[in-house]
């Protein structure tokens, strides 16, 4: 399959997986359960990105930390919720979450995308060791891809990055 | 191959990979390398203790946090290092580490298990999703293993935990 691109709609089978942020202690698990992307995604504008690992140099340093301080601008531009994936499991994801300062009802939410299911057939991966990609795609209310670039290579944060997404919301 | 037991020398050329602690901040990320185990085992005593995951229930409630409460203990009684290994990658078991408190000094390392190679080959897996099994080995200055125990159940605590392996040693 090839990845999605402006124009597309947003596939009505995509599940995550998430173990929603209950309390901020990253030592406390989180319960994993399904996230129907496609069914939460209806009727909001959301912000799909996708990074290699939780905890690893690149997304850790420069790509997470800029959607978490914009999270206003965003919501300023009509952004519903920003949704991070990786590969990595979804308790995994909830502690990396959690270390990154994400609350519950933050509009900025880590999920798992279980096997690289979703960054495979409808994304990028990252071409090396069975790991997501590092993209981005705005997927607006009515489930049309408004914008979907993947970074040439991994190690950097420029079209995928929160500077890119918001200069064109 | 079969699960090592009482008896068997360590392996030789068993390879692990973790990213040191050298910061106390779960968000610096460190630097995987490669770990020679067999090398690095030799002429210690070392408690191996394998998990299903980073971050999960089972492991966090109950295993990991009554290692790190009795090192003293463990070390009192010859223990020269405790390694908890789990199928997550090095950066993922970086950041476990250290929302667990642990420091780069200290006795106790948390290192991946490279898709689950030495869990699989010498140990035991979870029996369910690619994960490690829930065991722990106790491996001699001279490489004999004097103690290898699995959990009847990866969702069990008890031969694979502290106060078993402290009433061995």
């Amino acid at each position: 399959m090839a990845p999605l691109k402006v124009g597309d709609k947003f596939p009505n089978d995509v599940q995550f997986e998430w173990a929603p942020i209950t309390d901020p202690d990253p030592t406390a698990c989180g319960m994993p359960q399904s996230y129907d992307a496609s069914k939460e995604f209806q009727g909001k504008k959301v912000v799909l990105v996708s990074v290699p690992g939780a905890f690893t140099p690149g997304c850790q340093a420069y790509h997470v930390p800029p959607y978490l301080k914009n999270i206003d601008k965003l919501t300023e531009k009509g952004v519903d919720l920003v949704v991070v994936i990786g590969f990595n499991d979804a308790w995994v994801m909830s502690a990396w979450g959690k270390v990154n300062g994400v609350k519950g009802d933050s509009k900025v939410q880590f999920m798992s995308d279980t096997k690289s299911f979703f960054s495979k057939h409808h994304g990028w991966d990252a071409g090396m060791g069975d790991r997501n990609g590092r993209w981005a795609m705005i997927i607006e209310k009515d489930g049309t891809v408004s914008y979907a670039e993947n970074e040439k290579s991994p190690r950097e944060v420029t079209v995928s990055g929160a500077d890119a997404i918001l200069s064109r919301l | 191959m079969a699960p090592l037991k009482v008896g068997d020398k360590f392996p030789e050329g068993i390879d692990f990979e973790w990213a040191p602690v050298t910061d106390s901040d779960p968000t610096a990320c460190g630097i995987p390398q490669v770990y020679h185990a067999s090398q690095e085992f030799a002429n210690k005593k070392v408690v191996l203790v394998s998990v299903p995951g980073a971050f999960t229930p089972g492991c966090q409630a109950f295993h990991i946090p009554p290692y790190l409460a009795n090192l003293d203990k463990l070390t009192a009684k010859g223990v020269d290092q405790v390694v908890v290994i789990a199928s997550n990658d090095s950066w993922v078991m970086n950041a476990w580490a250290k929302v667990n408190g642990v420091k780069g000094e200290q006795k106790v390392a948390f290192m991946s298990d490279t898709k689950s190679f030495f869990s699989k080959n010498h140990g035991w897996d979870a029996g369910m999703g690619d994960r490690n099994g829930r065991w722990a080995m106790i491996v001699e200055k001279d490489g004999k293993v004097s103690y290898a125990e699995n959990e009847a159940s990866p969702r069990e605590v008890k031969v694979s935990g502290a106060e078993a392996i402290l009433s061995r040693l």
